[in-house]
């Protein structure tokens, strides 16, 4: 093919061919550090971790002794303590649900704003900092600011007193489920605002011209237009904060009341209090379970999406 | 410098009496900042017309399309359509369509639904939106890809569907933003074409902005020069060829050689300018000169004749080959001059020649005329 090229003067191609594939063949190597550091911190310890949810607890430790115990106990409780781990599964799903709900909500007029309806550079680029701010400062000390701001001698109920409402239920929403969902909703809107921007940010003006320039008005091409194109960016979001706020335990143990407690306490008091570890890796199973089960059908809508 | 007598107030000027001119601009200026992308312009675009705008990026042209569909809303001045004066009209109100540069097709709407959309939010029941949008994709020549997501599609079927979703609606009048500017040579060649029989078949006004002069010649029944935010000829393609009204008009359109010189004498109109060791030339102008006066002559490379022998010290410099003909760098004196001759007729570097030009498309400029021609890069692009 190579002479044929040479004899009409063209330059010959397949060298180069040869060469792009050599390049992809030594490419390949370069993903061994990666692999690597996925098998030795993730797959290995979720194996581990795995292994650990089907053993048998025992006074001072773990006797190797195969069962689903520990998972029968997740799902349907036992006669001493009845079913306790089920509920507190649902309500952290629950908590999830506001979580993600709430923040969406806040986030999108934001990203929209800053996409399409703040033109000055400069403006926009102090928004977009403010956004990011917050992250910058620790999740503790924001979760903590919520105390201070909820508490019963809290900044919100100065000001409610100031203006005469005293002891409405406003005034005393620390340690509560409202101070838990406030407190993460606080904490994942800037995930999502950013998620929401990067593809509001993507959606060429032309489209919302060519939208009006049909005759269709500014609120249907709203909800034709850039609501449908800006989900896979919404979607994305909403995993990310379904996912990590579900599987939260420092809000629900900070601003939450004992009643508000999440899945990923009862995690952390199996294997930091009371030392069954078979059990806590069951429940951190079941939830990773959930997860996986939410990422896929997450995928699947976004994969939807963009055909 | 408007040379073209436009229409003098802001109100719509009577065309032939009793019609409405489908799209009149008044005194419409538009600045963004400091910048002023058009000033004064005053535009009268008739019924039915392929009416282009043509000049080089950042000349206003896309300006005064956007200002006609309602995307940007002029500092000052008028806009009528259909004799409807449609200023404070938002875009989803005027009674136009755009097709957009990169065709801006609804990337989440199957093709049928994007040439639908316009037609199902006016409320059109669904069998007449079916039937319309049918009727129109066998116009643009793709009726089997309704099914299938603008992506999937070849950036000329964009271009047609592109094409259908605005005509569908039945608009008065067509806005063209560089719709081919995307595509390759062969295409736009073909589009080009294309977009000559659709406007045929349909009737409606279009108006088409482009860089692009090659395609302005050939679909246009008027082309708008601009430069600057102003207008520097409205005239026939033909016309603006063969009797540019300014030294920028000549640059832009087709090659040109723009040589200086000085008036010696004038009769009707008719100039003769001495071009100093290119002898005499005699040319046509609409400017006011006088004998004495430094001018600037166009002559196209085609009108340039060049024949053997030692005059004034014509040398050329060079010569290659462009296509069907040949091009001749030659100078003389100060004086650059590039002909187009046959392939036949032409001589090595470094031979003296002398230079004829015979023709009556010859044009002569007063020298005060802004020099901008020379500096548009963008005079280039075919």
């Amino acid at each position: 093919m190579s002479d044929a090229a040479a004899q009409v003067g063209l330059p010959p191609v397949t060298p180069e061919v040869e060469h792009e594939e050599g390049k992809g063949r030594g490419r390949a190597f370069l993903g061994i550090p990666v692999i690597g550091w996925m098998f030795l911190f993730f797959a290995i310890p979720y194996t581990l971790l795995f292994l650990q949810s089907l053993w048998k607890p025992t006074a001072f430790g773990v006797a190797h002794d195969w069962n689903l115990d520990n998972y029968k106990l997740v799902f349907f409780g036992d006669e001493l303590s009845g079913n306790i781990y089920l509920p507190t599964l649902l309500r952290s799903l629950k908590v999830g649900a506001l979580v993600t709900t709430f923040s969406t909500l806040l986030a999108f007029p934001i990203a929209y704003l800053l996409a399409f309806k703040i033109r000055n550079s400069r403006t926009r680029l102090m928004l977009y900092v403010l956004v990011i701010v917050p992250l910058w400062a620790s999740y503790l000390l924001r979760a903590y600011a919520w105390k201070v701001i909820l508490g019963q001698n809290g900044l919100l109920s100065s000001v409610l007193d100031q203006v005469g409402l005293q002891n409405t239920f406003l005034s005393n929403l620390l340690y509560s489920q409202t101070a838990v969902v406030i407190t993460m909703t606080h904490i994942f809107t800037p995930f999502m605002i950013l998620t929401i921007y990067a593809v509001l940010e993507r959606l060429p003006p032309s489209l919302i011209e060519a939208s009006k320039d049909l005759g269709v008005g500014r609120a249907k091409t709203f909800m034709t237009l850039v609501l449908p194109l800006s989900l896979p960016g919404v979607i994305a979001g909403a995993t990310f904060t379904m996912g990590l706020s579900t599987g939260d335990f420092v809000a629900p143990q900070l601003v939450g009341g004992p009643h508000d407690v999440m899945i990923a306490n009862q995690v952390y008091s199996q294997f930091g209090a009371t030392n069954n570890w078979p059990l806590g890796a069951a429940i951190a199973f079941v939830l990773l379970g959930c997860v996986a089960v939410l990422i896929a059908v997450s995928t699947q809508a976004e994969r939807r999406e963009q055909l | 410098m408007i040379t073209e007598p436009a229409s003098s107030s802001g109100a719509p000027s009577a065309g032939a009496p009793g019609e409405h001119a489908a799209v009149e601009l008044g005194n419409v200026t538009k600045r963004y900042g400091d910048v002023t992308a058009i000033e004064d312009l005053n535009l009268r675009v008739e019924d039915g017309e392929f009416l282009t705008l043509l000049g080089p990026s950042g000349c206003g042209k896309t300006t005064t399309l956007r200002v006609i569909g309602g995307f940007e809303a002029p500092n000052r001045g008028e806009i009528w359509i259909g004799g409807e004066d449609v200023s404070s009209q938002p875009a989803y109100k005027r009674p136009v369509n755009t097709v957009f540069q990169q065709y801006a097709l609804f990337p989440h709407l199957s093709v049928s639904r994007n040439v639908g959309y316009g037609l199902k939010h006016a409320g059109v029941g669904r069998e007449e939106t079916a039937r319309r949008v049918d009727e129109m994709m066998h116009l643009m020549q793709i009726p089997d890809v309704g099914d299938r997501r603008p992506r999937e599609l070849s950036g000329g079927q964009q271009q047609r569907v592109a094409l259908a979703r605005a005509l569908v609606m039945n608009p008065k009048v067509l806005l063209l933003d560089e719709p081919l500017g995307a595509l390759d040579y062969k295409l736009r060649k073909e589009m080009q074409f294309e977009l000559k029989r659709i406007h045929r078949e349909v009737g409606v006004t279009f108006i088409y902005v482009t860089h692009d002069q090659e395609e302005a010649m050939t679909m246009s029944d008027r082309i708008v020069v601009m430069s600057n935010g102003h207008i520097e000829q409205d005239a026939t393609p033909a016309e603006i060829f063969d009797r540019p009204l300014t030294a920028f008009v000549a640059d832009f359109i087709g090659d040109t050689n723009i040589v200086h010189g000085v008036v010696t004498r004038i009769e009707n109109g008719h100039v003769t300018v001495d071009l100093g060791p290119l002898g005499e030339i005699g040319g046509s102008t609409d400017d006011a000169v006088v004998s004495g006066d430094r001018v600037r002559v166009s002559i196209r490379p085609t009108d340039v004749r060049v024949e053997h022998g030692p005059s004034g010290g014509a040398v050329v410099q060079d010569s290659v080959l462009v296509g069907g003909h040949i091009a001749m760098k030659i100078t003389s004196g100060e004086e650059t001059v590039i002909a187009h001759v046959g392939r036949g007729s032409s001589f090595e570097p470094g031979s003296d020649v002398r230079l004829h030009v015979d023709s009556d498309r010859i044009r002569v400029f007063a020298a005060d005329q802004p020099e901008a021609a020379a500096e548009q890069p963008a005079a280039d692009q075919a």
